[in-house]
């Protein structure tokens, strides 16, 4: 290689001195390249985490307009607030005028009551700063930004509030026959939903799940295919590895045979499985049915059993080929010397193979193994498409029912105490791991 | 051990080739058989006297196929350059210059890479929401970093730390700058490495799945693994389509693999084996 410098520069002589001011820059420059990915990490994988702790928190659900976010304080929403309160006091005072006697009284001190709270809500003045700019746009029909409209008060404001509200509603009711008594009501129950509550709930998410018994359910299936699949892929990864690790004629075409089941999208494989696997015009399904693995084609999808065995097929018939790869770059570490030697002093193939393959294999194995074992604990595409957790919840895997908690009832506090439950178990996975594997795995040689 | 590949070697080998290539023989022969074929009796015939390109012609018209397909391109490409950019940084640094912390770095990276996506998936969409990006592309390459950048950097060290350390020593006396050794005497030689990164990290954002279909809930911005997912009749499964669907995002897979092989082998097994 020729190094080609900018001959206009004088090439710095090198003193002695500048051993240290380089090894100065070195470590600068080093920090300097290393920044932009660590921060992108920090901001994208690292951050995400601990939110989805704090979440977990909470009861935090988006189809809910109360508890969308993450609330510690009372708030009231002031858009909500100022569209109802004003026409609920006119209301009141509207049957106060028409009613007679005790009924009047008792809708004359409601309004004076909700008159006190709006006076208590509005005594704080960085409130009632707000209370005002939010009533202009609203009498000038301009938008309100939410962040404008919603405004920290003091839990016993909220309360009192709240309280009152409730009486209106109660006593209104027990009026019977005011002409708008819908109307009352209607506004007072719109005006409760302006007060947002804290959903802080602590660990409760966690009590919940680790009690419930899908949460195990999905734990013990997810565990079972983990074990099982991974287990299935290093014997057979393994025993593909050994007989290929030889020159033959057509390499290249297996190597590249066994690289598209792993190139190829789960999902569009899970997709294209679902189609073998179909009860009625299946192949695969037929296949099984004639060499009797299942009594009939469509016990495949629709049986427990049925639908957890087509999973690992799958996986099994995707990833095996990639753990015989990693397996063999291992074995193509090992000298034939070794071999040469061994069979000179008579050793058996398999005194070879438990004696030489496995000892010097086993970084490779442990390393494939971490791999595909933490690939397998977090399985969501395959399921989702192939079986979306069914029959009968039999195939749900821990990651599924975490989105379905998620994305279908839009309950993110408890799915994400389902996600930092499978990143716990993540973790103490690869910490069982790493200690067989020892630091091996980050040194530099 | 046994150096020599008898017959029956060869004869396991076919076996093996076959099962393993048999689905996407069938999704083939399936493809281009008439609907009719695809159900009863003829469904397990390995063959079809009637050929038809008619659940190809389907699949481009009954659904936006070729935008899914313009999206996963625009996605992926967008996520791999980016990516590979600031990891080829990141991990020369990790491979070749001396500073305190790197170990702690490269740990941090790896514990990364193996963080479950679904423990990511709530904070990022809920703030993806916020700031308007879902249904775009950079709500899905934001989120693909998490997955591709650690990827990237493990890959790219184990290569750069193959180049033979005695070359910057030599730019190092010829009085060359840290920048000038990286771009004139360590980069060239990293280019097979970083094409090679650069190729599972695009296989990696076009086979992603939870993010995208959970962010990209748009028919026009969906990528092809949901798009082919979500596929739908109006009575029944449109299995003709599927098939047909399959072997396209499959054809170009084969020519990619067989093209690329010996990169994809050596990428997919540097940080795997200790040499």
């Amino acid at each position: 290689m020729e190094v080609k410098l900018n001959p206009k520069k004088q090439p710095k002589p090198v003193k002695p001195s500048s051993g240290n001011k380089r090894k100065a820059s070195e470590s600068r420059l080093g920090y300097m390249l290393v920044a932009p990915s660590l921060i992108l990490i920090l901001l994208i994988a690292v951050w995400p985490v601990l939110q989805s702790f704090y979440y977990s928190m909470f009861d935090l659900r988006l189809n809910n307009p109360t508890k969308s976010e993450v609330n510690l304080s009372y708030h009231i929403d002031l858009e909500k607030y100022l569209n109802s309160y004003p026409f609920l006091i006119t209301t009141l005072e509207d049957e106060a005028g028409k009613a007679a006697g005790s009924a009047a009284d008792t809708l004359n001190g409601l309004v004076k009551e909700l008159k006190d709270v709006d006076a208590g809500i509005q005594s704080d003045a960085a409130v009632k700063k707000q209370y005002d700019q939010v009533d202009d746009k609203l009498t000038n029909m301009e938008p309100v930004s939410d962040e404008l409209s919603s405004v920290k008060v003091d839990k016993a404001d909220a309360m009192k509030l709240d309280e009152t509200l409730h009486k209106v509603s109660a006593k209104v009711k027990a009026l019977k026959g005011l002409e708008n008594e819908e109307d009352a009501l209607g506004l007072s129950s719109s005006l409760n939903e302006a007060v947002i509550k804290p959903n802080f709930i602590g660990l409760d998410h966690y009590k919940s799940n680790l009690t419930d018994k899908r949460m195990w359910m999905a734990i013990w299936n997810t565990s079972a295919f983990t074990i099982i699949s991974v287990f299935i892929e290093l014997v057979i990864g393994l025993a593909i590895a050994l007989l290929i690790n030889k020159a033959f004629f057509g390499r290249g075409l297996v190597r590249a045979t066994i690289l598209i089941p792993w190139a190829i999208p789960t999902a569009v494989s899970a997709k294209m499985w679902q189609f073998l696997y179909d009860g009625q015009n299946g192949v695969v399904a037929k296949i099984f049915e004639k060499v009797g693995l299942v009594d009939n084609a469509t016990d495949l999808l629709t049986s427990n059993i049925g639908a957890m065995f087509s999973i690992i097929f799958t996986d099994v018939w995707k990833t095996t080929p990639y753990m015989a790869l990693l397996l063999l770059a291992g074995l193509q570490t090992i000298s034939s010397s070794l071999y040469e030697a061994a069979s000179i002093d008579g050793a058996t193939k398999w005194k070879q193979f438990t004696t030489i393959t496995l000892p010097l294999l086993k970084s490779s194995i442990l390393v494939a193994l971490l791999f595909r074992t933490l690939d397998a604990f977090r399985v969501f595409d395959l399921v989702y498409v192939l079986t979306g957790g069914g029959p009968a919840n039999s195939t749900e895997t821990i990651s599924i029912l975490a989105y379905k908690r998620m994305f279908e009832q839009t309950n993110f506090g408890d799915g994400s105490a389902l996600s930092v439950i499978v990143f716990v178990c993540v973790a103490v996975i690869s910490m069982i791991f790493i200690k067989f594997l020892g630091r091996d795995l980050l040194n530099d040689k | 051990m046994n150096k020599k590949a008898g017959p029956l070697f060869y004869i396991f080998l076919a076996i093996f080739v076959f099962a393993v290539m048999f689905p996407f023989l069938w999704m083939l022969v399936s493809s281009i058989k008439p609907i009719t074929e695809l159900f009863g009796d003829k469904a397990f015939t390995p063959f079809t006297s009637h050929p038809t390109f008619e659940n190809y012609v389907s699949v481009f018209t009954n659904y936006p196929f070729l935008k899914y397909l313009w999206n996963s391109f625009v996605v992926s490409g967008i996520t791999t350059l980016y990516t590979v950019l600031i990891a080829s940084f990141t991990a020369y640094a990790i491979a070749r210059l001396q500073f305190k912390g790197k170990t702690v770095i490269l740990g941090l990276v790896l514990s990364v890479s193996m963080f479950p996506q679904i423990a990511t998936i709530s904070p990022i969409y809920i703030l993806l929401k916020n700031i308007g990006l879902t249904n775009s592309y950079l709500g899905l390459i934001i989120p693909y970093t998490t997955v591709t950048l650690p990827l990237s950097i493990w890959i790219l060290v184990t290569f750069f730390r193959k180049i033979p350390f005695d070359l910057e020593e030599a730019a190092k006396m010829d009085g060359a700058s840290l920048m000038q050794t990286y771009w004139k005497v360590i980069l060239p030689l990293a280019v097979p490495g970083i094409f090679t990164t650069a190729i599972l990290v695009f296989i990696a954002a076009w086979n992603e799945f939870l993010f995208a279909l959970t962010i990209n809930t748009d028919d026009k911005l969906k990528t092809v693994p949901v798009g082919i997912a979500m596929f739908e009749g109006q009575f029944t499964v449109p299995w003709g389509d599927i098939t047909a669907a399959t072997v396209i995002v499959t054809i170009p897979l084969v020519i990619m693999v067989l093209l690329f092989q010996r990169r994809i082998v050596s990428g997919l097994t540097s940080g795997a084996v200790k040499e």
